[in-house]
C-alpha cells in the first residue's frame, strides 16, 4: 500500500489537536492507526506451549538482516509498490531474535560452523561438520571422541521422520550439518589419502538414508554420488573414484531417485526420496529450467514426511542466496531470496501452528551495504534516486557522488566488483553507470576491496519463529541456542 | 561489419517482411552473453541465426588458461571464485570462447569488455590446451 500524506490533511489534524490520547491530532493518521493495530496484536499474543510434533528449520544461506532487506524491497517492488512497506512471509511471524553467528575460531563465520551450531547445539570451528571445536580442520585423526549428534539423528531417535532440502549441493555445508561428521567440509566426494576415521560426506548421506536417519534428501550435487567414469542424466561425469555409484546403491535400498522436475513429480509418499537435480549446485531461480523450485521441493518433502504419525523434522536451505552475494550479483540474490520466501509460505501452508514449530533464519550475513539518500520506490537493485520534496515517490534523478557519477543503493564492501584494477597498480575510477546497466540480471555491484569473491560478514542475522515454543526466541542469542529451542519444543529426551 | 542484435532484428524483420536485405548497418549495442543461450543451456534461436555472422558481445575476460594464448573465455560476470562455495574453480554454464586475431593481451577479469568476431557453433578442441568449446567467436578483436 502506498501511503501519501498531504499538507492539508496534516493541517486539518493539527487544527483538531487535543491533549488526551484519543484526541491526538495524529490519531486518524494511517501510520498512527497501524501502530495502534500492531500494539493490539502484541497485547493479544498468546504463547503456544504445545509439544511440537513437527519442526521445520528454514535457512537462507547468507541472508542476514541486510540481504533480507533487499529481498523485502525487491518483492514489494515486483508487486508494484515502493517496497519498504512489504511484509515477507516470515516477517509476519510473532517471535524474533537477533543471532550472533561467529564460530569458535572465527569472528566471521562459515556455513559449516554455523550449520553445526544450529543442528547440534554447540558452536564449533569454521569448516568442520558435526564435530566439536577440539578437532583440527583437515586432521582426520582428530575426529575421534569429538563427534556431536545432529538434529536429524536426535529426531530420528525420537521416532520422527527427517529430511533435508537445499538448492546447493546436498553435500554442501548447511545441508551436510544435518547428517555428516567431517573434519573438513570439502570432503564431499572423497577423502585425502590415509584418512580412515571418517567417510566422505556423500557416502555419509546414503548411509544415513539406509539407517533411516534421513528420509527425504532433495538438492544438487549429483556429481559427488557417481564416479569419474560415470556420466549422469545430463551428460556430466562424477567426482568419485571410478566405478563408485551411490545413486545405484540408494536405489538398491528401495530409495526413490529423482533427477529433474518430471521425475520428482512422479515420486510417491510411501518411500524415501533422493533427489539430485544438478551436477553441482541447483540453478539460480532466475535461470531455473527443468528443476523443481525450492518451494516445490519443500512441498514434496513435507507431504512425504507427514506420513509419520510421530511427526517430522525438516531442514531447508536456500543455498544460492549466498552464492549470488559472493558473486556481487544482487539481481540473483533477491530472486533466490523470493524463492526462499515462497518456500517459507509453502511450509506454513502445509502445516498447523498448533503442532508445528517453524523457524526462519540465516547462517550468516555478507559484506553488503546500502547507502545514499534514496527516495521511496527507488529500485533496490538499481541506482539511488533522489528524495522528492513534493511527492512520496523518488524524483527519478540519480543521486550523484563527488565524482559526478551515479551509484547503486546496494554495493559490496569487497569482491569481484571492485573498482580497483590490478592493471592500474590497484588504483581505480568508478565506471559510469546507467539504470539499465545497474538493473541488468548479470550486473555485478560496485565494490571497494578487490577480492576474487565477496565475503561473509560477522554481523547478526535474525531468527523468526512461529508455533510451539516460538516465544523462546527473544533478545540477542547465540546461534547454537536455535538447536535448544527446537529440541525443547519437540520434548526430545536423548541419552547422549 | 559489426552485426548486433538490434540490427540483426531489423534485418530479420526486413527479410521476413520484404524478403530482402542482407545489408545491415553497424551498431553500438552489443549482445549479452545470455542471449546466445536458452535456459536449458542449448543455443538460442538468435545464436543459430547469427552463426557465421560478425557479432559483438559484452562480458568479461576470464583469466587465460595459458600465457601467450590466442584465445580467451568470455564470461557474463566476473569469474569470481568462492572458496566457501567451491573446492575448485569451475566454468560457469554460459561462456563464449573467443579466438583472437593477435596474441591475447590480458584484461583483468573484473573489467567489462566488448569483443567482436565471427560467431561459430559446434564442438572444437583447442590443439594447444585441449579446451573444448561449443560456441566461439573467430578472428576477434576486443577491448
Amino acid at each position: 500500500m502506498k501511503t501519501k500524506f498531504t499538507a492539508s490533511a496534516i493541517a486539518l489534524m493539527a487544527a483538531t489537536a487535543a491533549g488526551a490520547e484519543g484526541h491526538l491530532p495524529q490519531a486518524t493518521n494511517a501510520w498512527y492507526e497501524a501502530g495502534q493495530a500492531r500494539l493490539a496484536a502484541e497485547l493479544a499474543k498468546e504463547i503456544n506451549t504445545n509439544r511440537a510434533k513437527n519442526v521445520i528449520l528454514l535457512i537462507a544461506d547468507g541472508n542476514g538482516v541486510g540481504t533480507n532487506y533487499a529481498t523485502r524491497l525487491f518483492a514489494g517492488q515486483q508487486a508494484g509498490n515502493f517496497g519498504d512497506e512489504h511484509v515477507l512471509p516470515h516477517e509476519s511471524f510473532p517471535n524474533l531474535a537477533l543471532v550472533k553467528t561467529y564460530n569458535v575460531n572465527a569472528q566471521t563465520p562459515d556455513s559449516a560452523g554455523t550449520g553445526t551450531a544450529m543442528m547440534s547445539g554447540v558452536k564449533t570451528d569454521a569448516g568442520v561438520l558435526g564435530v566439536n571445536e577440539a578437532v583440527n580442520r583437515s586432521d582426520c585423526a582428530s575426529i575421534e571422541g569429538n563427534l556431536v549428534s545432529t538434529m536429524n539423528e536426535i529426531m530420528t531417535e525420537a521416532g520422527k521422520s527427517t529430511g533435508v532440502v537445499s538448492t546447493a549441493r546436498l553435500t554442501h555445508a548447511t545441508p551436510a550439518s544435518g547428517y555428516a561428521h567431517s573434519v573438513d567440509r570439502n570432503y564431499e566426494a572423497s577423502l585425502p589419502e590415509g584418512c580412515e576415521t571418517q567417510k566422505d560426506i556423500a557416502t555419509q548421506l546414503v548411509d544415513a538414508m539406509e539407517a533411516g536417519i534421513i528420509d527425504v534428501a532433495l538438492g544438487g550435487g549429483r556429481r559427488n554420488f557417481i564416479g569419474k567414469d560415470i556420466t549422469d542424466e545430463e551428460g556430466k561425469t562424477g567426482k568419485r573414484a571410478e566405478g563408485e555409484n551411490l545413486i545405484d546403491r540408494a536405489k538398491s535400498l528401495g530409495i526413490q531417485y529423482a533427477w529433474n522436475d518430471e521425475t520428482i513429480a512422479a515420486a510417491t509418499t510411501d518411500a524415501p526420496i533422493l533427489g539430485l537435480f544438478e551436477s553441482s549446485h541447483m540453478q539460480y531461480e532466475a535461470d531455473r529450467s527443468g528443476e523443481p523450485s525450492l518451494a516445490e521441493m519443500v512441498e514434496v518433502a513435507i507431504k512425504n514426511l507427514q506420513g509419520n504419525e510421530n511427526g517430522f523434522f525438516l531442514q531447508v536451505e536456500a543455498g544460492r542466496v549466498d552464492h549470488a552475494n559472493h558473486a556481487g550479483n544482487l539481481a540473483r540474490v533477491v530472486r533466490d531470496g523470493i524463492a526462499f520466501t515462497d518456500a517459507v509460505a509453502m511450509a506454513d501452508k502445509l502445516t498447523n501452528d498448533e503442532d508445528t514449530l517453524i523457524i526462519v533464519t540465516a547462517d550468516h550475513e555478507h559484506a553488503i551495504a546500502f547507502s545514499g539518500y534514496a527516495g521511496r520506490g527507488a529500485d533496490i537493485t538499481g541506482l539511488c534516486m533522489g528524495i522528492s520534496n513534493t511527492t512520496t515517490e523518488h524524483t527519478g534523478e540519480p543521486c550523484l557522488a563527488k565524482d559526478g557519477k551515479p551509484y547503486t543503493i546496494a554495493t559490496y564492501l569487497n569482491g569481484a566488483g571492485s573498482i580497483l584494477r590490478e592493471d592500474m597498480n590497484w588504483a581505480g575510477v568508478r565506471p559510469d553507470l546507467t539504470q539499465e546497466e545497474a538493473t541488468d540480471l548479470d550486473y555485478t555491484q560496485q565494490a571497494l576491496i578487490p577480492m576474487s569473491s565477496e565475503t561473509h560478514s560477522g554481523e547478526d542475522v535474525a531468527v523468526y519463529a512461529k508455533g510451539p515454543w516460538a516465544h523462546l526466541f527473544d533478545g540477542t542469542i547465540e546461534q547454537n541456542y536455535v538447536f535448544h529451542v527446537m529440541k525443547h519444543a519437540a520434548e526430545v529426551n536423548v541419552s547422549n | 561489419m559489426m552485426f548486433t542484435r538490434r540490427h540483426f532484428t531489423t534485418g530479420l524483420a526486413m527479410s521476413l517482411g520484404f524478403g530482402t536485405s542482407a545489408t545491415v548497418s553497424a551498431a553500438d549495442t552489443p549482445l549479452k552473453l545470455r542471449e546466445l543461450y536458452k535456459r536449458d543451456g542449448s543455443f538460442s534461436a538468435l545464436a543459430l541465426q547469427l552463426e557465421g555472422q560478425r557479432v559483438t558481445v559484452s562480458g568479461y575476460m576470464a583469466p587465460p588458461l595459458k600465457a601467450q594464448s590466442k584465445f580467451f573465455v568470455l564470461t557474463k560476470m566476473p569469474m569470481s571464485v568462492c572458496p566457501f562455495c567451491e573446492t575448485e574453480a569451475e566454468w560457469p554454464d554460459n561462456i563464449l570462447t573467443v579466438y583472437t586475431k593477435r596474441t591475447v593481451k590480458v584484461i583483468p577479469y573484473t573489467v567489462g569488455i566488448k569483443t567482436t568476431g565471427v560467431l561459430e557453433l559446434g564442438a572444437k578442441t583447442d590443439p594447444n590446451t585441449g579446451f573444448l568449446s561449443l560456441i566461439r567467436l573467430a578472428g576477434a578483436t576486443y577491448g
